[in-house]
């Protein structure tokens, strides 16, 4: 608006040849690089090179200490070739999509029950909170929670279940991280769908309504087309985080801290024992490789769920 | 001045015209709906799911001052003395008391770092209209998906060696995690401050530019200021991601004179493997890494919340 005066009113501008351009523009235009170059500069230290250097490593064997030697691909043939791997790979996309569907699931009903609950906000406050603590310390309490004399058990001596599961089993162990995984998680995202659904206005509803929706109709044909953006965010949001899964596998059951069994390894575990396990051998190239897989599985995951979520803008 | 930020002024650049002028009436103000029973099934699970969260806060005090044998023999039980002798021996004995300064130092020195290096780029970036500038913002975005691990053992090798170059300790060494906080903490920062400076009404720039101020003093002391609720929202969630930051400290930390709390944690647990498990020391230790969280949430949770959900539902 006031733009186009600028120069003007700034004496020593008139008469330059590119009076179009505002001064702020100008001024903007020579911060840029200034502004811009020590976070650029980070960026590629800490992403772009180390992405780089993971792709030349994982085509090489070495330990570290002595020389390394040039392989190929031989690492990504011993990955494919080593169960506990392929293990590590179906963990991750089993939390991806089993825990990711039931915490959406939850977290839509969650959304839906608590609309016009009281209390909404304190509600929210209390099951959004595990996300921002340290999901070892979930971890620890589940393994002394739900140990053979724990809590769980004695309670359920008292109701009569005189034999009750084997919660920490090696069969059962993952099933407990996702349960964890599903708790913690559902507030979060239960947050965020609120946002969303608290902006659709309310005579959507009443029209839906007076055409004889009941309650899941009006989800159906109400909620979800008009929330379906924030939804296919947070179906990208759950697989970067799905992937990067650590603290919690780490630690579960309480027992031996750095290296729990095998079967419940994600990609996350298995690229850090690699490089830096109890095995002993550090196993660099191994490791490296193992976690370009896993940056190539969030890129195509990433990208199909875009492409199968997307859908038509709905403006509200 | 909250709201300035919060709540651009929607006619500038959202040209979203279709949106009306004045709220709609909300949808709750319907409550004569009568509760079907499925909804009071739900309000009961829901309850029950807060109580449960709540419990196992409280539960996690409690235990904390409670003896070992105690806490073993009836894990739900309430002391009758609070046995404070767990927070000494984990502080102490615990390794916690170094760990927890570190962690301290570390988070905060890596949060303000951060923020200070991000909310220039995050300026520049919402702000300018060359072409190149999306093409950057797109960097930060997508370093938003690259999963910790792929960098984890690059990284580690690079401050190895950046040891060997420097003869600066970056291995086992608070100051190399805080560099490698810093710097992997860029695109989240980066990413949402670009969303509050985008709200930022472009007139108090033009104005101010009117008035003579040069760029970086219109940044710095007009842009800035305005910004103040994303920057500390910026700040609080880089402090909330360093002070539980474990993939990384846990390998490049290595003695005990230099761990971070979980790092600590970690340790701990894996003492109990041999000594047998001290959890009135392990619960106390979790305190130790979970109130300090809980007391930001409870002071600015509504921002901490906003900082994670708003700028992602837009």
């Amino acid at each position: 608006m006031a733009t186009p005066a600028l120069p003007l009113a700034r004496g020593r501008n008139t008469g330059r040849p590119r009076a179009s351009m505002s001064a702020i523009e100008r001024s903007r235009r020579r911060l840029f690089w200034p502004m811009l170059l020590p976070a650029l500069i980070l960026m590629a230290l800490f992403y772009l090179i180390p992405i780089i250097y993971a792709g030349w490593l994982s085509l090489n064997e070495w330990d570290g200490i002595n020389e390394m030697t040039f392989i190929g691909a031989d690492n990504y043939v011993r990955l494919a070739k080593d169960p506990v791997f392929i293990g590590s790979v179906i963990n991750t996309l089993k939390i991806l999509f089993i825990v990711g569907i039931v915490t959406f699931v939850f977290a839509f009903a969650l959304t839906m029950i608590l609309r016009d609950m009281m209390g909404k906000k304190f509600v929210r406050s209390v099951l959004f909170f595990p996300t921002l603590i340290n999901a070892m310390v979930f971890g620890i309490f589940a393994g002394f929670l739900f140990s053979p004399s724990g809590p769980v058990n004695k309670l359920l001596l008292l109701v009569g279940v005189q034999d009750p599961p084997k919660w920490l089993a090696q069969d059962n162990l993952f099933n407990m991280i996702m349960i964890v995984m599903i708790w913690s998680a559902t507030g979060y995202f239960t947050t965020i769908i609120m946002s969303a659904v608290d902006q659709i206005p309310a005579y959507y509803y009443e029209a839906a309504g007076l055409d004889g929706a009941g309650p899941w109709a009006k989800f159906r044909h109400v909620t979800l087309p008009l929330a379906w953006d924030v939804i296919s965010v947070c179906a990208v949001l759950w697989t970067m985080s799905s992937v990067k899964v650590f603290e919690l596998i780490l630690v579960f059951g309480g027992s031996t801290a750095k290296a729990p069994p095998t079967s419940t390894w994600s990609t996350a575990l298995y690229v850090y024992q690699a490089a830096f396990g109890t095995g002993g051998d550090r196993e660099f190239g191994i490791s490296a490789a193992s976690a370009i897989v896993s940056l190539l599985l969030v890129t195509v995951l990433t990208i199909g769920l875009r492409r199968m979520l997307r859908r038509e803008n709905i403006e509200i | 001045m909250n709201h300035v930020i919060t709540q651009p002024p929607l006619p500038t650049e959202h040209a979203k015209a279709s949106l009306p002028p004045s709220k709609p009436a909300r949808r709750r103000s319907s409550r004569k709906d009568r509760i079907s029973p499925g909804g009071y099934v739900g309000r009961t699970v829901v309850w029950l799911l807060v109580a449960f969260n709540l419990f196992l806060l409280v539960w996690m005090a409690v235990t904390s001052l409670r003896d070992t044998r105690d806490i073993v023999r009836d894990p739900l039980g309430v002391p009758a003395v609070p046995y404070w002798e767990n927070f000494a021996n984990a502080w102490n004995t615990g390794g916690f008391g170094t760990a927890a300064i570190n962690s301290v130092i570390a988070t905060l020195v890596s949060s303000l770092l951060v923020v200070a290096i991000s909310a220039p780029a995050a300026y520049v970036l919402a702000k300018s209209t060359r072409k190149i500038s999306s093409s950057f913002t797109l960097l930060f975005v997508l370093g938003l998906g690259v999963p910790g691990q792929v960098l984890l053992v690059p990284v580690y090798i690079m401050m190895a060696k950046f040891q060997d170059i420097s003869h600066l300790q970056m291995l086992n060494s608070v100051q190399g995690l805080i560099i490698v906080l810093v710097g992997l903490g860029i695109p989240f920062t980066v990413f949402l401050l670009a969303g509050f400076f985008r709200s930022l009404p472009v007139e108090i720039e033009e104005a101010a530019a009117i008035d003579g101020s040069s760029g970086l003093r219109t940044f710095v002391q007009i842009v800035l200021p305005l910004a103040r609720s994303g920057l500390v929202t910026a700040f609080m969630l880089a402090v909330i991601t360093g002070w539980n930051e474990t993939l990384f400290s846990l390998v490049l930390l290595t003695t005990s004179e230099n761990r971070t709390l979980p790092i600590a944690l970690l340790a701990f647990l894996d003492q109990a493997q041999f000594n047998g498990a001290d959890w009135g020391g392990l619960f106390a230790g979790i305190v130790m890494v979970v109130t300090p969280v809980l007391a930001l949430f409870i002071w600015l949770g509504r921002r901490i919340v906003e900082g994670m959900t708003v700028g992602i539902s837009k």
